[in-house]
């Protein structure tokens, strides 16, 4: 029986090393067709059914990751990479089959080997393969890691700029809004209060007052005022902030 | 535990110390001479004790000026010898001028010339030596201080100059994905484009000599930063194909002058790797150098997939940001925007001389 596989990678000059020496070792292998991105060959594997898929790991739209994920259960995948290390540790530990970049020919000879046995002996391709792929996904570094967050966009004259949010002073509620204070001037963005709360590092920025919330490393001193509220003062910075009592405590170690 | 300290005579002898040094004496020789009038142990006379006590202040602390900045001694004990020299020939000559403008001024001869003479004497050697002693502590705890000072602001640069060069490092490193992949390509571009896979080996090549030797603080020229950047774009159009263009502007006016190894990679790649890759269709980059007043100013505009893939980046943006605080403090700046209808543009902007070092 013959067998047909698809080929997924961004870059045509690597589909074009693969299918020649692919044709060099596996004449019969019939390449029925190319993709150039995550989105192709998912349409490719639901056209042409191939028993195999090639699928380099980067590529624009949805990666490799994302298109096995689908194609889990419907054809056999091998995973093309240049450098994940982290992927390649986990396939290893799964079994799963991958090619590293440049691919090398022997490499590619046994990666074939198994393939053809699996295919010969009629089982169906692990669906399981799903569940690996979402368990290596979800460890991926910059996936779980803390989702904290790092950018704020801010109207500046005529165009938006991206700010480091660690260049905020402070944060101040304007409704539905937020009003970002930074030494280069202030900016509305279209978050709540509430909900920047929940995004920001808690251990950079600390909520002192129902709609305020200041960047602790830009604190320069905390005093108490007659009414028992604290009065909180930011450096480099005239005004003075209210801390409401709710908070006070955050102060107390200082 | 105490700290031996040099002491740097050169740093003593300026106008505004030695005035300081009359200014303090004078209130001395003030003080003893109230001091002698109240004890009685000279004269009763307080603006005759004032006369002698000052004109041997003024003596002793002049010779001592005097003797210091012909011998600079460094060490303790020269400084000693010239203490002892100072006080006597202090006490010689002030006595001298003491009992002469006194002479003048009452002309009453003193009743026991000998014993009064003998007696201020020992008196100038005794109240010379304590007043010695005082402006010794005062220079030695101030010389302390700017030692202490010094040490600081060297260990600080130190550090400085530790962390700047850490960054260029890690700014140095070569992403792996990139290295495999123009591998892979080459490999392939052997058999299908001779010639392609030749240009892309000697855009490599140029890349990695040029990056490797980025590790080592030399200095570098825009031009030479610029073409090594073009030699990762040309790479980088092998690859990418239609889905990249790109464009660079530079004047002729700035080629030469200097500017940071590895500060403008970083930008180009981030383009490219968050701006471009992600996005089906590619776009374009435009790198645009230009001086303005003082200022070099280079934009990297890409027409990519814009601010919202920078979620899982910034690690190396805020590398160059870091990069830039640090060698040129308040004076550099990095600006990331958005670019219309889409992708990001980032912006450096940095003194044109050279980088700043006495800035911590």
């Amino acid at each position: 029986m013959t067998y047909k596989a698809i080929i997924a990678d961004d870059e045509k000059e690597l589909r074009t090393y693969l299918k020649s020496i692919l044709s060099e070792i596996w004449p019969e292998l019939v390449i029925c067709g190319e993709a150039e991105n995550g989105k192709e060959a998912l349409e490719l594997v639901e056209s042409k059914r191939p028993q195999i898929a090639f699928l380099d790991i980067r590529m624009p739209g949805l990666s490799g990751m994302e298109v096995a994920k689908r194609i889990a259960g419907l054809c056999r995948i091998v995973f093309i990479t240049a450098f994940d290390q982290y992927a390649v540790e986990a396939f290893e530990k799964e079994a799963v089959d991958y090619l590293l970049k440049p691919v090398s020919k022997d490499r590619l000879i046994q990666t074939i080997q198994r393939l053809k046995n699996q295919l010969d002996s009629s089982t169906e391709p692990p669906a399981r393969l799903a569940q690996v792929v979402e368990q290596i996904l979800s460890k991926l570094p910059g996936r779980e890691k803390s989702d904290f967050l790092r950018w704020i966009k801010m109207q500046n004259k005529d165009s938006v700029r991206l700010i480091p949010v660690e260049e905020a002073d402070y944060f101040k509620a304007e409704d539905k809004y937020t009003l970002v204070v930074t030494k280069e001037g202030e900016s509305l963005i279209r978050r709540s209060i509430k909900e920047l709360a929940q995004e920001l590092d808690p251990g950079q920025f600390w909520q002192i007052h129902r709609g305020t919330i200041v960047n602790v490393s830009k604190i320069d001193k905390v005093s108490r005022s007659l009414t028992g509220r604290g009065v909180l003062k930011l450096k480099g910075r005239p005004e003075l902030l209210t801390v409401s009592r709710n908070y006070l405590h955050l102060f107390k170690q200082m | 535990m105490e700290q031996h300290i040099p002491i740097n005579i050169k740093h003593h002898l300026n106008a505004r110390h030695i005035l300081s040094e009359f200014i303090y004496t004078i209130l001395l020789s003030t003080l003893i001479a109230a001091f002698l009038t109240f004890t009685g142990i000279t004269t009763k006379s307080f603006i005759m004790n004032l006369i002698v006590s000052q004109s041997l202040g003024i003596s002793f602390c002049s010779i001592a000026t005097l003797l210091l900045w012909l011998f600079k001694p460094e060490r303790t004990a020269s400084l000693l010898f010239i203490a002892v020299i100072g006080i006597v020939s202090g006490t010689l000559i002030g006595v001298q001028i003491g009992f002469f403008v006194l002479h003048q001024i009452f002309p009453v001869t003193l009743n026991q010339p000998g014993k009064s003479l003998f007696q201020v004497i020992i008196l100038a050697i005794t109240f010379g030596g304590v007043a010695w002693y005082f402006f010794y502590s005062k220079a030695r705890i101030r010389l302390g201080n700017e030692v202490i000072q010094e040490e600081k602001i060297k260990r600080l640069s130190s550090e400085k100059e530790t962390l700047e060069a850490n960054l260029r490092l890690l700014q140095a490193q070569i992403e792996p994905h990139f290295l495999f992949n123009t591998l892979s390509n080459v490999l392939s571009l052997i058999d299908t484009n001779p010639t392609d896979g030749k240009s892309m080996l000697v855009d490599l090549i140029h890349y990695l000599r040029t990056s490797l030797s980025r590790t080592l603080p030399d200095r570098t020229t825009l031009d030479q930063e610029i073409d090594m950047i073009k030699a990762y774009l040309n790479i980088q159009k092998l690859r990418m194909g239609d889905r990249l263009h790109f464009r660079i502007e530079l004047p002729d006016a700035v080629r030469q002058l200097p500017f940071p190894p590895m500060l403008l990679q970083p930008l180009v790649e981030n383009a490219i790797k968050h701006g471009l890759e992600p996005k089906m269709e590619g776009g374009e980059i435009t790198i645009k150098v230009a001086e303005k007043d003082d200022l070099i100013r280079i934009e990297v505009t890409d027409t990519g997939s814009g601010f919202s893939s920078f979620h899982n980046t910034g690690v190396g943006i805020g590398n160059v940001r870091e990069r830039i605080k640090l060698l040129y403090g308040e004076k550099g700046r990095l600006i990331l925007e958005e670019n219309e209808p889409n992708g990001v543009r980032a912006i450096i902007e940095v003194p044109k001389r050279d980088v700043q070092s006495d800035h911590c």
